[in-house]
């Protein structure tokens, strides 16, 4: 009998937290297997911890410019100036580390702004279905068809300028297409019966959409996620590169900016347009990565190719 | 014409990745010989191998599997064959008829200009221009009884009926030795079935073409065939003459197959399932109804307003269903069964008019007056598979209900108790599990436990057998019946099946576009019927009889 007692022992909710322990680590031995996802997180991980960790390993007066007198301007990459100096004689890797906070965090406070509203709309869209279904898609449709550029440079430069704007600004221009995919995992989703028995069961909207439809959207949403990050840095660079951005912050843009400002490529200062342009095409190039990998996990009908 | 012989033929699934399971033996030393000429039917459950060994006479089957021992057409291997050659025996001297027509046929392509393919790529001398093909088309769709203006139809603009008809016109365009049929009737109606097979058996006796067809419904196959062959786990467990084979089964589980589906009118099979455990479950036959009306409708009407005209799903239905009372609705798909199911259950809402009165009152229609009469009437839906959260447990499923429904007891103990009326025991063993883990019958068992957690007095079961395998079938109907003795429970089983309603109903309402015809007890209704569809229904219900040589 003691085994018995054993399992009633257990609540539900012990269960349903034991099964999604080991459908994470079900996850984790899959994602590890998958090579190019296995790069990018490592890659991901050593930019992060560079990013955390620079007042440390760059103390804050290495960027600024009264400090450094005696430091050469434009100095090449070299043993001393690992990867040169710029027009004021700052080292481009304290910059760069430097730069790498504000690209990262506004890369993933765009996101989850845009994932959130995206998610959001996204099953309401598919849920709800009629006249608010109908207005919900066109309001997707709005959003999907206007330039996104020219909404963020508009709303930045009507909101005060700084970070959030710019999270904000990215945020706000890239959710429906991410809304565009929800809808339609929850569409099909909706038509399994398993939401009809509960429906029969006496389920109301609420009990549907957060027992049923959220856990079925939100894998997809992860993937969608890592991809989306990739794309909100480059709007970051985008916006901080035209300007729009906190000029007394470095970002990995900003830093583009001042190099064309020096015309830095016509003049031979090659390092200087060259540094923060890979940077920026490695990290996406890892999130994408890391997408990839979830993705194919998460939507196995992928997995063959 | 040339025999179809399997030698001695294993096929081996390898899996890899997330699913490993190892090596699957899904076939297993199996010899078999058709004869030119001669009719073998394949019966078993689902997993038997059936489908994989009908694959393997063409080289179908995926790169993953791998054949030992040899299958033949005539003298040849097929195994042996390079690619060409391979092509040129497929269709043209061996054809399948796939399972599922409508999804085997393109959506794109008129149906003639999918017969054409074949044609185009199998020339010979019958059809070597144009015109002689189309002649050919026309020719080949007369043969299975549809108007040479069909050629131009989609698929969609077809029933399911029509589209199994092109299917087997395709298979028959190279005229070829030899026709595989992969469960060819399982998706359709009896009427239509028995339309179906009738068709198949005179074209095939006409032009003396070898036939293996597969199938799970021993009657069905007893009607097309010779001989039967039985499958259970890929193995062959008995193949004689399809008569003998029926009514005198050598193996028990033949035997299991074999009385799965009963007799209309054979008073042992009435209230009275066959179950595997073979300790029969008879419904007490003694029982009174009681005149406790639970539900009653009256005139009750649902049109749908859809794109074009309007179209009356039910028409004017009067039903009334008393306490522990099982009424079975029986009619052919698209006769409105499951609208009407529907509408009972307040998921679809008649027209203006219509009464449904539960217990005396009119059926709410929303708000918290919904919600308790929801607590009361529940339903069971067609496929338990899909009626079920991959994602969540046994557990939770079953106790969705329960907090849908804001229950202030002991979950615990009600899912529990849900679970053995379910007759899921001992219950914390399927607590934790997921629905994967279960086999079909088991999951259809928890969708009931889950439906019965909430204490309803009336089940609405919308095919609650149709995609279960034969010996699932027979302990689900078994369960039904004990419901109803023990918790004194209604049901409203929708069903196209006849033998069904023998077995477990006390009244049968016979419903035909849309409308009832045919209402009353279960003996009067299927012993002594009135309306012409009824004797219809009777008729094509596929039984087993000796063959005429």
């Amino acid at each position: 009998m003691s085994g018995s007692t054993a399992t009633l022992a257990r609540s539900p909710r012990s269960m349903a937290w034991a099964r999604r322990g080991r459908a994470l680590a079900a996850f984790w031995r899959e994602f590890s297997h998958s090579r190019a996802g296995m790069v990018g997180l490592v890659f991901l991980g050593v930019i992060i911890l560079l990013a955390l960790l620079a007042p440390v390993i760059a103390p804050a007066w290495m960027l600024d410019v009264t400090k450094l007198l005696d430091s050469p301007r434009f100095a090449p990459p070299s043993l001393e100036h690992p990867l040169g100096t710029d027009d004021q004689g700052r080292e481009l890797w304290v910059r760069m580390i430097w730069g790498a906070r504000v690209s990262l965090l506004v890369g993933f406070a765009a996101t989850a702004v845009s994932m959130i509203i995206g998610t959001v709309v996204g099953i309401a869209a598919g849920h709800f279905t009629g006249w608010t279904g109908g207005l919900l898609m066109r309001i997707i449709d709005f959003f999907l068809v206007l330039p996104s550029l020219i909404l963020a440079i508009v709303l930045s430069i009507v909101l005060s300028r700084g970070v959030w704007t710019i999270v904000i600004a990215i945020g706000l221009t890239s959710w429906a297409g991410t809304a565009r995919v929800v809808r339609a995992q929850t569409l099909s989703v909706e038509s399994r019966d398993y939401i009809e028995r509960s429906r029969v069961l006496g389920a109301g909207h609420w009990h549907i959409i957060v027992k049923h439809l959220l856990p079925a959207v939100l894998p997809l949403v992860l993937a969608n996620t890592t991809l989306t990050v990739g794309s909100a840095i480059i709007a970051e660079s985008t916006l901080s590169f035209l300007g729009l951005g906190d000029a007394t912050l470095q970002s990995w843009g900003s830093i583009l900016k001042n190099s064309m400002d020096v015309s830095a490529a016509t003049a031979g200062y090659w390092w200087y347009v060259l540094v923060p342009g890979v940077a920026i095409v490695l990290v996406v190039l890892a999130f994408t990565l890391v997408g990839r990998a979830v993705e194919t996990i998460v939507n196995p009908t992928l997995r063959s190719r | 014409m040339p025999d179809l012989t399997f030698e001695d033929v294993s096929i081996v699934y390898r899996t890899s990745g997330r699913n490993d399971r190892g090596a699957i033996t899904a076939v297993k030393n199996v010899t078999l010989t058709l004869p030119a000429g001669g009719t073998l039917g394949v019966a078993g459950e689902s997993g038997s191998g059936k489908s994989t060994l009908a694959m393997s006479v063409l080289r179908l089957l995926p790169p993953n599997a791998t054949i030992e021992g040899r299958v033949l057409i005539g003298d040849t291997a097929v195994a042996d064959l390079r690619f060409g050659e391979l092509r040129a025996l497929r269709w043209a001297e061996a054809s399948i008829v796939f399972q599922g027509a409508m999804h085997s046929l393109n959506p794109v392509r008129t149906v003639g200009q999918q017969i054409l393919e074949a044609l185009e790529l199998h020339v010979a001398d019958g059809w070597r221009t144009d015109k002689a093909r189309k002649a050919r088309i026309i020719e080949l769709l007369r043969d299975v009884d549809l108007p040479a203006a069909k050629a131009d139809a989609y698929p969609h603009e077809l029933s399911g009926g029509q589209k199994q008809r092109v299917m087997i016109a395709m298979a028959l365009a190279c005229e070829p030795d030899i026709i595989i049929a992969d469960e060819p009737t399982t998706a359709l109606d009896v009427i239509v079935q028995k339309q179906i097979l009738d068709m198949i058996s005179v074209l095939v006796s006409e032009r003396g073409i070898s036939m293996l067809m597969i199938s799970h419904d021993l009657s069905v196959l007893a009607t097309a065939c010779e001989r039967i062959a039985i499958m259970r786990d890929g193995e062959l467990l008995e193949i004689g003459d399809a008569f003998d084979v029926c009514t005198d089964p050598q193996h028990p589980y033949t035997r299991q197959l074999a009385e799965a589906f009963p007799t209309i009118g054979d008073p042992a099979s009435r209230l009275n399932p066959v179950t595997r455990r073979g300790e029969a479950v008879v419904g007490d036959r003694s029982r009174q109804l009681s005149d406790d009306v639970l539900l009653e409708a009256r005139g009750v009407t649902v049109t749908y307003h859809g794109r074009g005209k309007p179209l009356s799903a039910v028409k004017n239905v009067d039903l009334t269903l008393r306490r522990g009372e099982i009424l079975a609705l029986v009619g052919q798909s698209g006769s409105g069964k499951t609208t009407l199911a529907r509408t009972i259950v307040g998921l679809q809402h008649p027209d203006e008019g219509s009464i449904i009165r539960f217990r005396g009152k009119d059926i709410p229609r929303k708000g918290r007056a919904l919600r308790e009469f929801r607590s009361e009437v529940q339903m069971v839906l067609q496929d338990p598979s899909a009626a079920l959260n991959p994602k969540l447990s046994i557990y939770e499923s079953v106790a969705e209900g329960l907090r849908v429904q804001r229950y202030a007891g002991d979950e615990q103990e009600r899912v529990a108790q849900g679970l053995i009326d379910a007759e899921l025991t001992p219950p914390e063993r399927f607590f934790a599990a997921i629905p994967q883990e279960l086999s079909g019958g088991q999951r259809q068992r928890a969708v009931i436990a889950g439906a019965l957690a909430v204490g309803p007095q009336l089940l609405v079961a919308d095919e609650p057998v149709a995609s279960l395998d034969a010996s699932v079938r027979g302990e689900i109907l078994a369960l039904l019946l004990s419901l109803r003795d023990r918790l004194d429970l209604s049901a409203l089983v929708i069903t196209h099946d006849l033998g069904l309603a023998w077995n477990i109903a006390d009244t049968v309402a016979v419903m035909y576009e849309g409308a009832l015809v045919e209402y009353g007890t279960t003996e009067q209704v299927l012993l002594d019927p009135q309306h012409e569809y009824t004797r219809r229904l009777l008729a094509a219900a596929p039984t087993i009889e000796r063959r005429l040589a």
